[in-house]
């Protein structure tokens, strides 16, 4: 399978989440060639079961919080009251006599510094409410609960800077050095917006806003240490073992390959696990103290009040276009309520491509406030800027009086402007075409006065999303097949609940020739397994699917030169298929099992890398998706009858798994549209709502119909596997949908998300009391 | 046993039952469920003296080494699971809802199974699943 001796190394550009990289990375050993768009496979793109929904489903599924070691303690993170401020006291004395607190830790007692989201770990100079402050370990949870109560502590607070529009113009207490990251704005630019602005028929200008969004997953942040002499092992509830590895290793001082991260099942991420945490120190701090193995897992309140956010946004909107639809001039002006830290990702980036437009600008301030630190949720910037953008073009074309879809296709973007280069494959015109078919959007008139319960109107909305997704290197696996004749792919990424487990092995067997039975994937260890990047920007299956692929190849290639050896044939004359390899005409023939029983212990592995993208070309997933609504006028509830999406994430490696992914981000997109919304104190910086019953994820009564599929669309450029991502795709268009659903309804602009009955009932003019508008100040 | 040991707590560290979840420990998100006398009860906000005498049917206790139960299989042929943290109170629930209603209306599912969040979003599954399992009971 070598073919001639290549450069090994090369220089390339990986873009994750839309931010290119310059990276050194290996180029594969040899060429895998990519499976054509009609290639007859027959376990890739089958509807096979969940490989791990038998153990979910009886409970044997080990989640970090379900470990428990012997002599494992407990530990509880102590949390500032309020915010910022300075810890006046603290009565670890008192926590201490606690009956069965073991250790109590404050800053003073940490052998490092060691910084979250450039926050000092136990810093007494708290910067937000929730902040940990110290940690107690004991022999059961409720005595470190006990000792974390005995703690007491005292905070003198001042004022909270939670507005981000008044903190860049510098008007508000520093929360850093600076009021906004790298203390300056953000600007891209392409065209001459005067000229579009002056050559515009028709413009349209709104200032939106965005809520700060939790991520909520149903197992909170969680870690278990276990010291061994030198050595650390660590479960962590994660969505990068690697990274949590790295980032530990540097937090204790010790050598990277000292400590072994492992991850088997996680309760949902969605972003907000990434990296390590407060948690994950606080842990392994007390099993080096102790000597015991130690298990810290966050409480609901500290899951949802210090594990990052989506954050808020102030979106300052003009679009511009001529009578027939054609915009000349994009402008969005945009403030990002960060929290205490938090990277670049701001909802500018969509503005720049989702739309033809040759004269754009937007601006980003990236703005310091007293609370969390914002921590990349599904989608990030991009679903914010969706339900600007989205907004504003349905605004427009009521203002032009045209069908919303047919302004959208009239300023169709056949390729990637932001970046000046074509797409891989571009599907987002079929998605709308076949959504559009299915939802009925040119009949939709004669649906609008069907019967609804009393009050409601019926509405209609669409909205579309573009996401970088191609994946990249580095990622690595090996396959390989045991004496037994069954395969083993390794690879060190992660399963959140996604479904990579299942789809991994499915190109695994499918590669191989193997029955999936006889195929086993392991993931989610650092010592064991191969690198694997974390498992975010939706780029799993197209960064890993591909090593697993050559592995695979690789591996399947050995096979079947040993196969050549007992057969006495040629192994370019044999195949493989259902775990057998044979002769073309069937008559030489041998299982992978009896195959491998004759070579005795003969190991076989197979190595796969995945290879860099070819550059300047856009790896993007793209949909589109129709809501339909019913609005109570009297109430301002509102009901969403039914979501159809098509989306185009290239090859589909198992339909059942990507239509659950799509429903569960259009869930996701439909919270964020209607329910969900962080609430601060103005006074603490306290968020109001950290529990699941006051911030409100969807719950079954509040799902709609929805009908969601990728369209047949196989991206043999991106990689050789065909596949683009698919993960955050689905939650980016679908608030907006739902608001122009809304506003259909009604006959009313809305400019503010979550539309909780409140929002409704204000647009539509009704009087309103005191009470019902405090806590939306974050985001005025 | 203290008597201020929730159910929960009884159940996960003492007999190492960990299929029940803690999510919230607050009663809110419903990973906790388990069956109280064919009852679906939160167990974090249950306490466990309260439990003497009475039946506590866990996910452990429903399907033997041979066969799952019904409604596990069901939830694995419709992909009513994502990353299977709420799973196992779900799939309760759900077992809870048609032993009271055998064959529930939509509305009757979504409000039957509203107290067991699932951030993941596998609702529309879970309903095809709790469908199918009604219908080859009828």
């Amino acid at each position: 399978m070598p073919n001639e001796k290549r450069k090994r190394y090369i220089a390339t550009i990986v873009e994750v989440e839309g931010r290119d990289e310059r990276r050194v990375v290996e180029t594969p050993e040899f060429d895998v060639a990519p499976w054509p768009a009609d290639a007859a496979l027959k376990i890739v793109g089958a509807r096979v079961t969940r490989r791990d929904a038998a153990v979910k489903v009886t409970g044997r599924a080990t989640y970090t919080t379900d470990i428990t070691l012997p002599g494992m303690l407990h530990a509880v993170i102590a949390r500032a009251p309020v915010g910022p401020g300075r810890v006046e006291r603290l009565d670890v004395a008192a926590a201490r006599a606690v009956p069965g607190v073991i250790d109590v830790i404050t800053a003073e007692d940490l052998p490092r510094p060691v910084r979250f989201a450039g926050v000092a770990l136990f810093d007494p100079a708290v910067t937000y409410g929730g902040q940990a402050i110290a940690a107690v370990c004991a022999e059961s949870h409720a005595a470190a609960l006990a000792g974390c109560a005995a703690l007491e502590p005292v905070i003198a607070n001042t004022r909270p800077t939670l507005d981000p529009v008044v903190a860049a113009d510098a008007h508000e207490p520093l929360v850093r050095s600076s009021h906004m990251v790298g203390d300056a704005v953000d600007v891209v630019e392409r065209g001459d917006v005067e000229r579009g602005l002056r050559e515009a028929d028709v413009l349209v200008r709104r200032a939106y806003r965005t809520p700060s969004a939790l991520h909520t997953p149903l197992e909170p942040h969680a870690a278990v240490a276990r010291f061994e002499g030198d050595h650390l092992t660590v479960w962590e509830s994660t969505q990068g073992i690697f990274r949590v590895r790295d980032e530990l290793a540097r937090a204790l001082g010790m050598p990277r390959t000292s400590v072994r991260v492992l991850m088997d099942y996680m309760g949902g991420g969605f972003g907000g696990k990434n990296h390590a945490g407060p948690h994950t120190v606080v842990a392994a701090l007390f099993a080096k103290r102790t000597g015991n193995p130690v298990r810290c897992v966050l409480d609901r309140e500290g899951e949802q009040t210090d594990t990052g956010h989506r954050p808020a946004t102030v979106q300052r909107v003009t679009l511009g276009a001529k009578r027939d639809g054609t915009l000349t001039v994009i402008v969005c002006d945009a403030w990002v309520a960060l929290g205490v830290g938090g990277w670049e990702g701001g909802p500018a980036q969509i503005y720049h491509q989702l739309y033809a437009c040759p004269n754009v600008r937007t601006t980003e301030r990236y703005v310091f406030t007293h609370s969390q630190a914002m921590q990349a949720f599904r989608g990030p910037g991009h679903t914010e800027g969706a339900f600007g953008l989205e907004r504003a073009m349905d605004t427009l074309a009521r203002e032009l009086h045209m069908d919303p879809l047919e302004l959208r296709l009239r300023n169709y973007a056949a390729r990637d402007q932001l970046k000046d280069r074509e797409y891989s494959s571009d599907g987002l015109r079929r998605c709308f075409s076949e959504a559009a078919d299915r939802f009925g959007w040119p009949t939709r008139a004669d649906r609008r006065n069907d019967p609804l319960r009393p009050n409601e109107r019926r509405g209609f909305g669409l909205a579309a999303q573009v996401w970088p997704a191609g994946g990249g290197p580095p990622a690595y696996a090996t396959v390989v097949i045991h004496s037994d004749g069954t395969a083993e792919a390794l690879s060190g990424t992660q399963d959140l609940g996604t479904g990579a487990r299942t789809v991994l092995a499915q190109i695994a067997a499918e590669s191989l020739g193997a029955r999936l039975a006889d195929v086993r994937m392991v993931l989610g260890d650092t010592e064991r397994t191969p690198y694997a990047g974390n498992s975010w920007g939706s780029m799993t299956t197209a960064s890993v699917g591909p090593a697993v692929r050559m592995a695979a190849v690789d591996a399947r290639a050995q096979l079947l030169e040993a196969a050549a050896e007992v057969l006495e044939c040629k192994p370019e004359d044999l195949d493989t298929r259902d775990s057998m390899i044979t002769t073309p005409d069937g008559v030489c023939k041998i299982t992978f099992a009896d195959l491998m029983k004759r070579l005795g212990n003969v190991m076989i592995s197979g190595h796969g890398t995945r290879a860099p993208n070819e550059q300047k070309l856009g790896l993007m997933s793209f949909g589109a998706q129709f809501a339909e609504v019913a609005v109570d006028g009297a109430t301002g509830h509102v009901r969403v009858l039914r979501i159809v999406a098509a989306h185009d994430v290239g090859r589909v490696i198992n339909p059942t798994l990507a239509e659950s992914q799509l429903e569960g981000g259009i869930l996701q997109g439909l919270g964020y549209a209607l329910y969900e919304e962080r609430v601060l104190d103005q006074a603490t910086g306290l968020p109001l709502n950290p529990t699941t019953h006051d911030y409100k994820i969807p719950t079954m009564a509040d799902v709609p119909r929805i009908e969601a599929w990728c369209i047949d669309a196989v991206d043999v450029r991106a990689n050789h596997v065909g596949a683009r991502g698919l993960a955050e795709p689905p939650v980016i268009p679908t608030a907006p949908a739902i608001a122009n659903a809304v506003a259909d309804a009604l006959g009313v602009d809305f400019t503010e998300i979550p539309l909780t009955p409140w929002r409704v009932l204000t647009a539509l003019g009704t009087p309103r009391s005191e009470e019902q508008g405090a806590g939306s100040k974050e985001r005025q | 046993m203290a008597p201020t040991d929730t159910l929960l707590s009884v159940l996960r560290e003492r007999l190492s039952l960990t299929g029940a979840k803690p999510g919230c420990e607050r009663g809110e998100c419903g990973a906790c469920t388990v069956l109280l006398d064919g009852m679906n009860v939160y167990s974090c906000l249950t306490l466990a003296v309260a439990c003497a005498g009475r039946e506590v049917t866990t996910i452990e206790g429903i399907s033997t080494a041979d066969e799952l139960h019904a409604m596990q299989r069901a939830f694995i042929e419709h992909d009513a699971v994502q990353c299977g943290f709420c799973t196992p109170g779900q799939i309760l629930a759900a077992i809870a809802l048609l032993h009271h209603d055998p064959a529930p209306s939509l509305d009757n599912i979504a409000h039957g199974m509203s107290g067991n969040l699932c951030r993941c979003g596998t609702y529309p599954k879970i309903v095809r699943a709790i469908q199918s399992v009604a219908q080859n009971n009828a």
